[in-house]
């Protein structure tokens, strides 16, 4: 029994990391910007496509060509900001919901037009099984949740030590405060958006790499990341981690314990009554 | 003179060409697949097998019945194994195209959304990869299935696995999904009979892609095996994941799957010694000559293998021209549709069928194919021994159903 909760446990954190991936991207935009960027998983999706290519017509292996499709990414997230959010940033905030959407709808069809409507599956050679104690431990999942970490890691360090992390904290704190003490919030909103688009796509790479992509999982991912950061609290870091986490493995305990038919349900249920002790999510602010 | 003489008889054999050509009629084809989404996996092979055979007889000349030849032109549609867009994409086909015979589908949900109302048009549907037992089990008048229905391979299969000495098997599949239930209720009813018990049942959607917690929850019950019920990419999701959670223990499936399809998932190590208990479908070793040079003929025309069950759409298309010809005419589907009744295997079938009575098809429109066991050995699935299956008890009991 004890191995069998540590094994939903294990299997839980590596789409757990994925989850906090995708909600890391979705967190620095809504955290500085305020925008619910609902194409966020489409992007994603975008990456994983990219990845495959990149892999398949390169020859360059996994990690290379992700992050290859990261640079992608972190192009496609500059176009987003410059051409859609930027032209709407000081109306109403009714215009950027609805461009978020607009978007979500015209990357998933690009998507759908570039790469077609089959299922791609990212293949890796990492095929190893190790046996901890009785749980298998899968050598893909292991390296999905390092990346995971690392890229989580890198985006911590570049938020809190960097002197463009420190413009990114001001403009989220305080934007006209932000503006007089000198900082381009030009600047700032293109480096948050590529660097969300660029862990998109890595969210994206792993996804394919562990399970497939494939038109409409977009926003499957879209629905969960929002989830994590609602779980988590709202344009919180640590609350995004945390909230992966907790949502990856209550859907693997869920499925593995209760039933896959209501893994979504229980996952779902676990964060309304987050909320209802905690409104303002697990590591969110007052 | 002899100018014009020349001229007149240029012009009257130009005429008479046009007289020839005119005399050559257009039998007009309707696909409906799943061209893409889930099901495609299954319908797309289906309409490039379609468009083959009918190729194939255009290039011998068409199908000639009476006085007259029929030139065979196909048009698919994609019902994205949706019900509703199957429904609207038939409807089309039928109301706008002016299609009288509908051939292809692959998948359940679609196929028996169309059966439903078939019967009220003047058309004939020929069903070819969609399991689901109730699709024939009416006895619809124009409506004709190749492939046998689930639980008629699942019952060979569940003496099959109680034969090899499994007591204890664990079932993960799409169990929300009618056909896949049938073919379970049949292998455990047999299996049973051999002394076997199924200790657990999970389930699996079918856009589902981590079934790691259901296969956790399995290894956790030590089965003796595994039987893994689905469409084929899920399926090789269950196969890889139980490898990637040290699962040794048999694993037996009811998939359909090429090598190609299987192989965009899982690798060749991951797979080998999985069992495919289905109808014999397409492998080399298992089927007579037809099989290769359809293999052969498809490989060269589309640049990939055809999957395992793509011929019962091929075998359609022989099935209507037979029935054609035996009618003498396409014009009337009700007569060609009587014909279907009588037609015997055509000698074109790439699949191994059982007639029920010297004809094809069973009093309900349906066919049977022997089953087979299939293994993965070293990257290919290979034909290992015939599952003893009897189509003409099946088929009564089929014929009971609708009482």
């Amino acid at each position: 029994m004890i191995i069998e909760i540590l094994q939903q446990m294990l299997n839980g954190l590596a789409i757990g990391s994925v989850y906090t991936v995708i909600a890391l991207g979705l967190t620095v935009v809504f955290g500085i910007l305020g925008i619910a960027h609902f194409a966020h998983g489409s992007v994603a999706m975008s990456g994983g496509y990219l990845t495959f290519l990149f892999g398949e017509r390169l020859a360059i292996g996994f990690f290379p060509a992700m992050a290859l499709a990261m640079l992608v990414g972190a192009v496609i997230g500059l176009l987003i900001e410059r051409l859609a959010y930027r032209p709407v940033r000081d109306a109403p905030h009714i215009n950027a919901f609805i461009i978020a959407l607009g978007l979500t709808m015209m990357v998933e069809g690009i998507n759908l037009l570039a790469f077609g409507a089959d299922q791609v599956v990212i293949q890796t050679p990492y095929r190893g099984v190790f046996n901890v104690g009785g749980v298998a431990v899968a050598e893909l999942r292991l390296l999905v949740i390092l990346t995971a970490c690392t890229l989580i890691g890198v985006v911590a360090l570049l938020i809190s030590r960097t002197k463009t992390g420190k413009s990114i904290r001001a403009v989220a704190q305080n934007r006209p405060a932000a503006v007089l003490m000198g900082i381009n919030v030009n600047r700032v909103s293109a480096i948050v958006f590529s660097v969300s688009s660029a862990l998109g796509a890595a969210a994206g790479a792993l996804v394919g790499a562990l399970l497939a992509i494939a038109p409409g999982v977009g926003e499957g991912l879209a629905v969960k990341g929002f989830a994590v950061l609602i779980l988590g609290g709202l344009g919180s870091i640590p609350g995004a981690i945390v909230g992966g986490l907790v949502l990856g493995v209550s859907e693997s305990l869920a499925a593995g314990f209760i039933s896959s038919a209501y893994k979504d349900v229980i996952a779902f249920m676990v964060m309304i009554v987050v909320l209802l002790f905690r409104p303002e999510g697990l590591l969110g602010k007052r | 003179m002899n100018k014009l003489a020349r001229s007149i008889a240029a012009v009257s054999a130009a005429l008479a060409c046009l007289g020839a050509a005119a005399a050559d009629k257009e039998l007009l084809i309707g696909v409906n697949d799943s061209l893409t989404g889930p099901g495609a996996v299954y319908g797309l092979p289906q309409a490039n097998a379609v468009q083959m055979a009918a190729d194939e007889i255009n290039a011998a000349g068409g199908i000639k019945a009476g006085g007259d030849v029929y030139k065979l032109r196909v048009i698919a549609n994609d019902d994205k194994a949706n019900p509703t867009e199957a429904t609207n994409s038939v409807r089309k086909l039928i109301d706008r195209d002016g299609v009288k015979y509908l051939l292809g589908f692959c998948c359940s949900g679609p196929t028996s959304a169309v059966a439903s109302f078939i019967e009220r048009e003047n058309a004939l549907m020929l069903v070819g990869n969609a399991a689901e037992r109730a699709i024939t089990a009416k006895g619809t008048p124009n409506l004709f299935r190749t492939r046998p229905p689930a639980d008629f391979t699942g019952a060979a299969a569940g003496a099959f696995v109680g034969k090899r000495g499994a007591k204890n098997i664990a079932v993960i599949g799409s169990l929300d999904v009618g056909f896949y239930t049938q073919y379970l209720e049949a292998f455990e009813r047999e299996f049973a009979k051999a002394g076997g018990k199924i200790v657990a049942k999970e389930t699996f959607g079918l856009k589902d892609r981590d079934m790691t917690p259901q296969l956790t929850k399995v290894r956790a019950l030590n089965p003796d095996a595994l039987l893994v019920l689905g469409y084929v990419e899920p399926s090789a999701f269950v196969y890889r994941q139980a490898t990637e959670l040290g699962m040794t223990i048999p694993r037996y499936g009811f998939t359909s799957g090429s090598e190609e399809q299987f192989l965009r998932v899982a690798t060749s190590e991951q797979m080998e010694g999985v069992w495919d208990l289905r109808p014999t479908e397409l492998t080399v070793e298992a089927l007579a000559d037809n099989a290769k040079t359809y293999v052969a003929n498809y490989t060269k025309r589309f640049g990939t293998p055809p999957s395992p069950s793509s011929p019962y759409a091929y075998d359609q298309v022989y099935v209507l021209k037979q029935a054609v010809e035996r009618a003498g005419s396409a014009e009337d589907p009700k007569k060609v549709t009587a014909e279907v009744r009588k037609v015997t295997v055509p000698k074109e079938a790439v699949m191994k069928y059982l007639p029920v009575g010297g004809t094809m098809f069973d009093v309900n429109g349906q066919a049977y194919t022997s089953n087979g066991a299939f293994q993965w050995q070293k990257g290919k699935w290979v034909y290992v021994s015939d599952l003893p299956s009897d189509p003409a008890l099946y088929s009564e009991f089929l014929r009971g159903l609708r009482k």
